[in-house]
């Protein structure tokens, strides 16, 4: 049998046509306009602040510091292409022309070429940032051009592997795994390099004689690479496209609908429809919803190793004021106990389960805010021990100043889980630079607020002050004060759901 | 609690909009005694168990359960099991860990209540270790059924328990309901299958009938 295949240029012309005689006139132009404008001037208002991420006045890191970034942007940046596709269509595509008779090619070609833009931009630019931090001025602009043509072949290159990895078998799991692995290991040497004073990198830069004839072959197996791929582009898997087409989807209804859970209640589901799991009895000694929670938090061992990671990111703010230290502690609080609230979130969202369990409000969510408390507690325990032990910290019970925090951390990450969705339907208000709508930003802060009752720890950082075990104490007691009117006013003995009728 | 009826309704209104769904709705269940409602798709079938399982306020009328006003306490919902709404199922958790988790919650211990046999019974023996969300729709109603099954309660309200089951599931469900009512259990649910209804052992109802 011979298929005939149907051009897709009309057909794609004539979709285009179509949707632009609904649109207004001049409607898309109207939306460069607006965008260009927009980026104009953000990066008029924010250009002091990009200067000082991009190229700072003179370079400020070391040589392991500059390989650390290498290995965190750029590991970033194919974890990011990976979990996006790389290649995607839109959803309307993905349902109507990936099953017409037309070529498979020049169907994804379009994907692959925007994606390879993005990829080379996203490289260069990281590129340049690493390179500003680094490199000393001497350094002749020839030298800092190539190295950013470099840094976007890179790029592009890793957007080949991830397209090879998306098509491709298990291989593609392993690679993933290896690029994680380096990521820690650049997140370590992060740490190491703020933590020990070591010499800039300003010298052992190479000169263009080196660097032209690497990046002509940087450059050429580029090229061939992506002859490669688009000579095999049609062998994606059907699945494999569907899949980055909803994960585009629902990015889309994200942003637009200013609603972050679309996409983090998506990656939740993938994450256990892939995994293999084998029934327990949940912990006879503990409370019913305590045990669950500890399940849940045991079946998620890689979230609990990056946990562990993060204990030493506050060790990036050495340099800053001492304040910001305290900030970053308390709001690592949040991730940490917010490892085990997926269970309050499937509550606050649907009570059919809790009514079912035949709990009152205000024991279901004591119980939920046990395993939050622990984590949270542990994890500010060990991030200020590792602070004290580099000397950012005076001497002091830091660790026990850490632990008071359990409550707090559980209060936050607890308030935060029960959030639920965006309010749209807030009266927008009016402010110099235009419209805002206030729902996205009232929702950013509900969680991110109880953290205030972490002040005493905040104060006693920012003081730089040997700490008293009357500090430990005030701190224990606010906490426990706080998370303690926090149940009392949001729950109730006589309710099961956790919302007020 | 006996010496009310299970559930008892009067002059309930429910509206949507400017459409009157349930007009002057009266309906008695006696404890111990099963009531299934019948009707076309739109009737109110589903409104009504809304509204006894208190998930719905109605627009007036009065509504008893056990004597008592419906409401949210967790006296209310030990007593009272519903599958009207569909649950939200949660996030790693497996299916015999789901009904393992209601009986703990419960103050049972899931073996002595027997969950591997209920899972069995349902003919998901097989489907113990499978996330509820990768189960058919049919499975995941099985599941559902269950549970509500294994935990203790007085009253069940049930929206179609007989929806997306195959004949043998149907069977089952039937005999459980029959056997919940020889236990001084009252059901009340909602149904398109009569058959299913009698040999569940329920007394049978139209939405006309119940519209004074």
């Amino acid at each position: 049998m011979t298929t005939i295949t149907v051009p897709l240029a009309p057909v794609r012309r004539w979709i285009g046509r179509t949707q632009s005689a609904h649109r207004e006139r001049g409607a898309t132009a109207g939306n460069i306009y607006f965008t260009v404008l927009f980026i104009a001037v953000v990066g008029g208002i924010l250009h002091k602040q990009l200067a000082v991420v991009f190229w700072p006045t003179a370079p400020n890191a070391s040589a392991l510091a500059g390989g650390s970034l290498v290995a965190i942007l750029f590991g970033l940046l194919y974890l990011a292409l990976r979990r996006f596709g790389p290649l995607a269509l839109s959803r309307p595509a993905a349902s109507w022309l990936m099953q017409a008779p037309v070529s498979r090619r020049r169907l994804l070609l379009p994907s692959l070429r925007l994606a390879a833009i993005v990829a080379a931009i996203v490289a260069v630019l990281e590129g340049i940032a690493i390179i500003g931090h680094t490199a000393p001025r001497s350094l002749s602009g020839e030298v800092v051009a190539l190295l950013g043509i470099g840094a976007g072949l890179v790029g592009v290159a890793l957007l080949l592997v991830a397209l090879a990895a998306q098509a491709g078998g298990r291989w593609g799991d392993a690679v993933d795994a290896l690029i994680s692995l380096l990521l820690a290991a650049g997140l370590v040497g992060l740490v190491t390099a703020t933590a020990r004073d070591q010499p800039l990198a300003t010298t052992g830069w190479p000169g263009t004689s080196v660097l032209v004839p690497v990046i002509a072959g940087l450059a050429l197996v580029v090229v061939v690479l992506s002859l490669l791929a688009v000579r095999h582009l049609a062998r994606t898997p059907n699945d494999r496209i569907l899949e980055a087409s909803k994960t585009a989807g629902t990015l889309f209804d994200s942003a637009f609908g200013m609603e972050p859970s679309f996409l983090t209640d998506m990656i939740e589901r993938r994450f256990w429809a892939r995994r293999k799991l084998r029934s327990t009895r949940l912990p006879a000694r503990l409370p019913a919803l305590v045990a669950q929670d500890l399940l849940l938090v045991l079946r998620r061992r890689r979230r609990l190793l990056w946990l562990a990671l993060a204990t030493t990111l506050p060790v990036l703010l050495t340099s800053a004021p001492h304040w910001l230290v305290g900030v970053a502690v308390l709001i690592g609080l949040l991730p940490a106990a917010g490892t085990a609230t997926g269970n309050l979130k499937t509550d606050a969202g649907n009570p059919g389960l809790l009514r079912m369990l035949g709990l009152s409000s205000r024991q279901a969510v004591l119980q939920r805010m046990v395993l939050p408390g622990v984590l949270a507690g542990v994890w500010a325990a060990v991030a200020m021990t590792v602070l004290q032990a580099l000397d950012v910290l005076p001497a002091g019970p830091w660790w026990a100043l850490g632990l008071v925090l359990g409550p707090v951390g559980a209060a936050a990450a607890v308030h935060r889980a029960r959030v639920g969705f965006v309010r749209n339907e807030l009266l927008p208000l009016d402010t110099p630079m235009g419209t805002v709508s206030p729902g996205p930003l009232v929702n950013l802060v509900i969680g991110p607020d109880m953290l205030l009752l972490g002040l005493p720890t905040l104060i006693e950082i920012g003081q730089g002050q040997p700490l008293s075990w009357l500090t430990v104490l005030t701190q224990l007691v606010v906490g426990l004060v706080g998370a303690r009117a926090y149940l009392s006013g949001s729950t109730s003995p006589e309710r099961v759901e956790l919302k007020k009728a | 609690m006996a010496d009310h009826p299970a559930v008892e309704v009067d002059g309930l209104h429910v509206s949507y909009g400017s459409t009157p769904v349930l007009v002057d709705v009266a309906l008695t269940v006696r404890a111990g005694t099963g009531v299934c409602v019948t009707g076309e798709n739109g009737i109110g079938k589903s409104t009504l168990l809304r509204c006894v399982s208190s998930l719905q306020q109605p627009d007036s009328g009065t509504i008893r359960v056990f004597g008592g006003d419906p409401g949210s306490t967790p006296e209310f919902w030990r007593a009272v099991v519903t599958t009207v709404e569909p649950p939200t199922w949660y996030p790693g958790l497996t299916a015999r860990e789901h009904a393992e988790l209601v009986c703990r919650a419960n103050g049972l211990d899931a073996e002595e209540q027997g969950v591997d046999e209920a899972l069995e019974r349902f003919g998901l023996a097989g489907h113990a270790d499978a996330i509820p969300p990768s189960l058919s729709s049919g499975q995941k109603q099985r599941l559902t059924l269950a549970i509500a099954f294994m935990r203790p309660s007085s009253l069940l309200i049930l929206d179609e328990p007989e929806a997306r089951l195959d004949s043998e599931g149907r069977d089952t469900v039937a005999a459980l309901i029959s056997e919940y009512l020889s236990t001084g259990g009252s059901v009340l649910m909602a149904s398109h299958d009569e058959v299913f209804a009698e040999k569940s052992g329920c007394a049978i109802t139209t939405m006309e009938s119940l519209s004074a």
